[in-house]
């Protein structure tokens, strides 16, 4: 497979809130309070979002994010991903997608991507990558 | 991005239900009526019964894709796959594929992102895994080789 890198993306998270048991398994919900994205094509600021985060029962943690991305030059991208989190096996991988109505960054509508997550103190870092 | 072959899967396919303009686009269902695949790890069959492929022609030409499929794999396991993809490319090379003609894959956009479910133990490494894939879109039906990411 052929990729080329699309952002770096750090996040900045607040308490996480605890919903407890639910039928698909123990889902948390962080909420992203801000961070910064940077890619060639690309930088900005997370303006926020959060991440809803079910634990599967066998250490795997199933992700579903939201969050809304605005460029230094002022455009707004609707982001989400599914990923999944086993730190055990230090796997930490997700599938951004993109929206947005901003000319400039319509080839995000028109990619898929892929993302490495790193646990960091400060909070996550996703190093994304365009699937060519 | 690292990663390494998990299968290729070959479906065939039925004639398309076009079911036409929808709010979000031009939406299309194409029955799946079989296929195979085969990777280093498994090797099976695809379930026609259940499996198709949701397409939505979006008003920005690209064609989103929501395939979900069973699959059997010689052992007997069952495999519940879904993935979402989109496809688009030049307006020639589009109707090239759409006319049913053999075009180099390599002249437009197919990637698709599969997920499994499964309750079989041989394959439970699958639950977690994430994949993506890039399609060959044939007459007869798409080819997809499918890559783990490590």
């Amino acid at each position: 497979m052929n990729a080329r890198p699309l952002m770096r993306l750090r996040l900045t998270t607040a308490a996480t809130l605890e919903v407890g048991s639910t039928p698909h398994g123990m889902l948390s919900v962080f909420p992203i309070t801000g961070g910064s994205f940077d890619g060639e094509r690309l930088r900005g600021l997370v303006l926020g979002g959060a991440d809803w985060v079910t634990a599967a029962g066998d250490g795997t943690f199933e992700l579903d994010l939201r969050l809304t991305l605005e460029t230094d030059d002022g455009a707004l991208i609707h982001m989400t991903f599914s990923g999944v989190r086993d730190d055990a096996n230090h796997y930490f991988r997700t599938l951004p997608r993109f929206e947005t109505a901003a000319p400039n960054y319509a080839f995000l509508n028109r990619l898929l991507a892929v993302g490495i997550g790193e646990v960091h103190p400060d909070g996550p870092v996703h190093t994304i990558e365009e699937i060519l | 991005m690292n990663t390494r072959l998990l299968m290729t899967l070959r479906v065939t396919v039925a004639a398309p239900q076009t079911i036409g303009a929808v709010p979000h686009g031009t939406r299309r269902t194409v029955p799946i009526t079989g296929g195979a695949f085969e990777g280093p790890r498994l090797r099976g069959t695809v379930l026609p019964d259940g499996s198709a492929n949701w397409l939505l022609l979006r008003a920005d030409g690209v064609l989103e894709l929501d395939l979900r499929a069973t699959l059997r794999t010689d052992e007997g396991g069952l495999i519940s796959m879904r993935s979402f993809g989109l496809r688009h490319g030049p307006p020639d090379v589009i109707a090239a594929l759409a006319r049913g003609e053999a075009v180099d894959p390599a002249a437009y956009y197919f990637r698709t992102t599969p997920r499994f479910e499964t309750a079989h133990p041989a394959c439970a490494f699958l639950n977690h895994l994430i994949t993506v894939a890039t399609g060959d879109r044939r007459a007869e039906g798409p080819i997809y080789t499918i890559h783990e990411l490590l």
